[in-house]
């Protein structure tokens, strides 16, 4: 029991770290209709940019986060601004490939600043642990778990009751309505992508931080985060937030039983089954379990 | 009575045409020239890069059908090549099939698992087939790791396959009493590949599938009720496609790498090679033919070139001691980027839209248009 | 009738090729045939990579991407051992030698590219990092006949004429770790597991175990396997600390280790863990894991505690070290980079003495000489023809030690340790 029970606090960390990501994924494919693939990207550098607050500089870690959430989001600005901005209209294929250009430039530019070997982010967690009756869990990973539900409370506020997140919603449903109405989608579209780099700085803090975590690889965690927006239906934060648990739950207990049930499968089918699992939901749902089916008019 | 010009395509026969002016015959000439005397003139080290780019060329080829033509997006390309890689390792090397057996054989193997990914393209659009191909590539390496006996598991396996036709053995070419070096054979074996791939695919094109695979792409409801069957080709386009990047994997295996691991066609690294075909087709040209060559010449070249340059870039530096502000490797990865956002920002179509637009305008000079 | 112009047109276009190629493919025979004639007793003549007064070495390594953090400390132990001979004259008192690095970017396609780049340039490649990288170059180096060092202990190498392995592979290391457990672990009363990568270097370390457990009359009672990159290790640690593991044997890379250790010491599970050498990074040490480190791991790798200068090759090595790279921190790599370059000094000086500094020369030199040796930097490496090639048995165990920042926190506790299981270990195909 004990063992399951590990198995499922692992996972549900794992989840909600999947889900971190995968709200930054939501909040640019809500406004623009765009999977940002240049998301793991902004992930690693708002990772790298706390460290550079933190150790680099010495300023205290909440002020580094803060910090790099707010610089983290001004890179994502100057990406709309520069770069997505002038393919609004354009094919959405050519949209997702700009953004794979813009995941290339990220991921070496962090390489060539703060080179390849694996930092310590500086957060006070460490490998400090709780306790509860039979279940060790990490202070990092209560702090993962508490920023996630923190985010999504903050998007229901967002869409829910400010006008910028009204906007927001209404030029996802219907971008010409919107602009009639007087919505500007320059200002949805900008908005748009400083919340997702301010999320994306949040979701590598929570995944670099303990010890000596912060690495490149920090940013594949939104390659592996996909099964879980395309699950959850890639336009609805809380669909991300379930589908990241789902996933994250998962990939937890087949590591822990696949070995019993199914050896044959071979070693290591806990890497691919997020991956089985969301083909599998997209065959019987294609827009994900929360998604919004796309209506094709003639 | 003024003479009719010769770019005014007035009847169907002559639209398509393959290569109906003057212009394109000198062009074909050039082609057949460079074709034949690149070995020649050529270093080993740019033949071995070419020998890469004829790989990136077939497989470019195969995904513009699939994305260029068809609008699929697939990120699972890298799959499919590993595919044929591997029946190239598998019917080639340890079966000893020559290469007119293997290499079909790595055809229709690799059309055959596209036409079982096909029906999911039935059922999802756009970016969400493109996760799923995605997916395809981590599910892909996992079986591929796990198939010992073919793969080579983790560590791969060398591919021993057969590269002749008959008694003309391409990896050994003497010809006329003259002994010819490994690339420069492989050279002549893969760009002449290259040539027919594209002459098939140019045929399928500019005929009936062709325009039903754009009719698709530019509105699939629409083209279903002109009575284009979306099942039926969108599962052949895949197959199609999927089959020519098996042959450029099975070249890619026996020819230009000769050891081939499951992790270059699959998780993160297929992912980048995936990637590479779209770069090669976004650069090239979205739906042309022309454009995946053209494309494979300067993805493939462009890094070496920049390397070659370093020196003279003071920005640049070769090692990590030297003076400058950032390496090679990682310069080339980020130009990389830049150049996919560059053509989709400035010239989506291509550099075969670049260049169609250059010759029409000095067709129609003095006229604008 | 057009048709036919047009044809004819591409015959004589292609004959005059043909004719220009048939000139110029017979004048790139003509020099390499001038190469394979070997030199006299005291001039060496010149062949590819060599000028006559200065050899170029071949470097295929990752600059960028993530293997980077191994590529360059290495490649810089390669300079400063070279940095060493240039300054006392070069090879043979009168040859100095370059180095020419090429990026791999740790990917196969991009590391043959490289490859065709530089391999008329170069006399021997000094360094090929990693076993995919290397298994991708080897066929053409067969075909050119280049002789080319591996940057991995694994023991594919250790019968390939056209390459220069050094350092006991990661057998070795695992069957003496195990053995070092039984003498001093009371390994036979304790369950014995395994932690390891499911990869080719993951397989070797596994190899090994299983062979010492087998001369010991050990039984390994569980197995766990990862993949590279795998984002939790959960499920495994409680595999293992379920089958109430005591000593474990890990084959990692630090990827892994940092967060199986910090999820180990999260969950209590504190067995011994017993790791190949490259599962170490000194960032292990510095942090919170520090502690946990101390207490439950041992290292095993090859050569003296870093900063012993009472062994001659370490103490030679960090003299070359505060003179050419008087930046670089305590690193095994940047050791096992040195080392390298000493055996390809050691190959070079006989294939002078051989009067052919030709590729084939220096495959032929490699044949001749009799042992690679380092004064103890790492074990003594018989060579000769490949079949009586044997690579050094001995394993130094380290412990961590978080205080000790000057030997890059890790102590010895035994050096250069043989064991009897070790001896009747086969190195074959």
């Amino acid at each position: 029991m004990t063992e399951f029970l590990q198995l499922m606090v692992s996972g549900v960390s794992l989840g909600f770290t999947y889900a971190l990501v995968a709200l930054g994924f939501v909040i640019i494919y809500k406004a623009t209709e765009v999977i940002n693939f240049s998301q793991g990207g902004l992930v690693m550098i708002g990772a790298y940019l706390v460290y550079n607050f933190t150790s680099t500089w010495g300023l205290p870690f909440a002020l580094s986060v803060v910090l790099g959430m707010l610089a983290t989001a001004g890179i994502g600005l100057i990406f709309e601004r520069i770069i997505l901005r002038r393919m609004v209209g354009a094919p959405v294929f050519a949209q997702v490939m700009i953004t794979i250009g813009l995941l290339f430039i990220l991921q070496n530019l962090v390489t060539a600043i703060w080179g390849p070997d694996p930092l310590n982010l500086g957060d006070p967690w460490g490998v400090s642990t709780v306790t509860f009756g039979e279940v060790v869990i990490q202070v990092r990973q209560l702090w993962g778990m508490g920023l996630t539900l923190f985010v999504l409370l903050l998007f229901f506020l967002f869409f829910r009751f400010t006008p910028l997140g009204l906007a927001m919603r209404a030029t996802a449903i219907d971008q010409e309505a919107a602009l009639a109405q007087g919505m500007s989608s320059k200002r949805v579209y900008m908005a748009a992508w400083g919340i997702a780099g301010a999320t994306a700085a949040l979701a590598g803090v929570s995944i670099a931080s303990g010890a000596a975590s912060l690495s490149p690889e920090v940013q594949f965690y939104a390659l592996l985060a996909f099964p879980a927006i395309i699950l959850g239906g890639i336009d609805s934060p809380l669909g991300a937030v379930i589908g990241g648990l789902v996933i994250g739950i998962t990939q937890s207990l087949t590591a822990g039983y696949i070995g019993d049930i199914a050896p044959w499968l071979g070693a290591g089918f806990e890497s691919v089954m997020p991956f089985v699992v969301m083909v599998l939901v997209l065959l019987v749902r294609p827009y994900g379990l929360f998604g919004t089916p796309e209506i094709k008019r003639v | 009575m003024a003479r009719r010009s010769p770019y005014l395509i007035t009847d169907y026969r002559s639209d398509l045409r393959l290569f109906g002016s003057n212009w394109k015959r000198f062009g074909l000439l050039l082609m057949v020239v460079a074709f034949i005397g690149a070995p020649l003139q050529l270093d080993n080290f740019w033949l071995g890069l070419l020998g890469l780019v004829a790989v990136y060329a077939i497989g470019g080829i195969g995904l513009n059908l699939l994305t260029g033509y068809a609008g699929q997006v697939s990120l699972g390309h890298a799959f499919f090549l590993g595919v044929g890689a591997y029946s190239a390792a598998w019917f080639g090397g340890q079966q000893g099939w020559p290469m007119l057996l293997w290499l079909p054989a790595a055809a229709l193997i690799g059309a055959a698992m596209g036409a079982l990914v096909g029906p999911i393209a039935l059922r999802l659009s756009g970016q969400y087939l493109a996760i799923v191909t995605l997916g395809l590539l981590f599910i892909g390496e996992h079986f591929m790791v796990q198939w010992k006996a073919v793969t080579g598991g983790t560590r791969g396996t060398s591919v021993n396959a057969d590269l002749a036709i008959g008694p003309v053995d391409f990896a050994n070419l003497e010809l006329f009493g003259i002994t010819f070096t490994r690339n420069q054979g492989l050279f002549w074996l893969l760009w002449g590949v290259v040539a027919l791939v594209a002459l098939m695919a140019k045929n399928i094109a500019r005929t009936r599938p062709g325009r039903a695979l754009q009719a698709i792409r530019d509105r699939d409801v629409a083209a279903e009720i002109i009575g284009v069957s979306l099942s039926r080709y969108k599962v052949a386009v895949f197959a199609l496609s999927s089959g020519i990047a098996a042959v450029a994997g099975g070249f890619y295996g026996a020819a230009v790498q000769q050891f081939v691991s499951p992790v270059e066609f699959g998780g993160i690294q297929g992912l980048v090679f995936s990637i590479t075909f779209i770069a090669v087709i976004i650069v090239g040209g979205m739906g042309t033919i022309s454009g995946g060559i053209v494309g494979a010449l300067v993805v493939g070249a462009l890094p070496r070139i920049t390397q070659r340059f370093a020196d003279y870039l003071p920005f640049l530096k070769s090692t990590p001691n030297d003076s400058g502000i950032i390496l090679v490797g990682q310069f080339n990865l980020m130009l990389f980027g830049a150049l996919i956002i560059v053509f989709l920002l400035a010239e989506p179509l291509g550099l075969a839209a670049l260049w169609r637009r250059i010759t029409t305008y000095f067709k129609a000079w003095p006229f604008s248009y | 009738m057009r048709r036919y112009r047009g044809r004819a047109l591409v015959g004589a276009a292609l004959a005059i090729a043909l004719l220009a190629g048939a000139c110029s493919s017979d004048d790139d025979a003509a020099t390499t045939d001038t190469t394979a004639a070997g030199g006299g007793a005291s001039e060496v003549t010149p062949g590819p990579g060599f000028d006559g007064t200065t050899i170029n070495l071949g470097v295929l390594t990752p600059q960028s991407g993530l293997a980077a953090a191994i590529g360059n400390p290495l490649t810089a132990g390669n300079q400063a051992y070279f940095d060493r001979v240039n300054a006392a004259g070069g090879i043979a008192g009168k040859y100095q030698v370059e180095l020419t690095t090429r990026d791999t970017e740790y990917q196969a396609p991009v590391a043959v590219t490289q490859y065709n780049d530089i391999k008329n340039n170069v006399a021997m490649f000094v360094q090929v990092l990693g076993t995919a990288i290397m298994d991708a170059v080897l066929p053409q180096l067969k075909t050119d006949g280049i002789f080319a060092g591996p940057a991995t202990l694994d023991a594919f190498w250790v019968r390939e004429p056209n390459l220069m392995p050094i350092g006991a592979p990661y057998q070795i290391q695992a069957i003496n770790g195990l053995d070092y457990a039984v003498t001093n672990l009371d390994a036979e009363n304790k369950t014995l597991c395994a932690m390891v990568e499911d990869s080719p270097y993951g397989d070797a370390g596994l190899e090994g175990l299983e062979h010492g457990a087998d001369d010991l009359g050990l039984e390994i009672t569980e197995v766990q396997t990862f993949r590279l990159g795998d984002p939790s290790y959960t499920a495994q640690v409680n595999a293992l600390s379920g089958a109430g593991c005591e000593l474990v044997w890990l084959t990692s890379l630090p990827t892994t280790t940092i967060p199986l250790m910090t999820e180990s010491n999260g969950v209590g599970f504190a067995p011994t863990w017993l790791a190949n050498s490259p599962a170490w990074n000194a960032l292990l040490a510095e942090g919170d894991l520090a502690t946990y480190m101390a207490d439950n791991f041992l290292l095993m790798a090859e050569g003296p505690e870093w900063g012993d200068t009472s062994v001659a090759g370490m103490a030679q090595m960090l003299d070359d070290l505060a003179a050419y790279a008087p930046d670089q921190v305590p690193n095994i790599y940047f050791a096992f980079g040195y080392a390298q370059a000493w055996a390809a000094a050691q190959i070079l000086e006989k294939a002078v003495e051989l009067g052919d500094l030709s590729p084939a020369g220096i495959i032929a030199a490699s044949e001749q000489i009799e042992a690679l040796t380092f004064d103890g930097l790492l074990g003594d490496y018989t060579y000769g023809p490949v079949e009586d090639r044997e690579p050094p048995r001995g394993t130094t165990v380290f412990e961590v030690d978080p205080a000790s920042a000057a030997t890059g926190f890790l102590v010895a506790l035994e050096v250069d340790l043989i064991s009897e299981a070790v001896k009747d270990y086969k190195f074959e195909d």
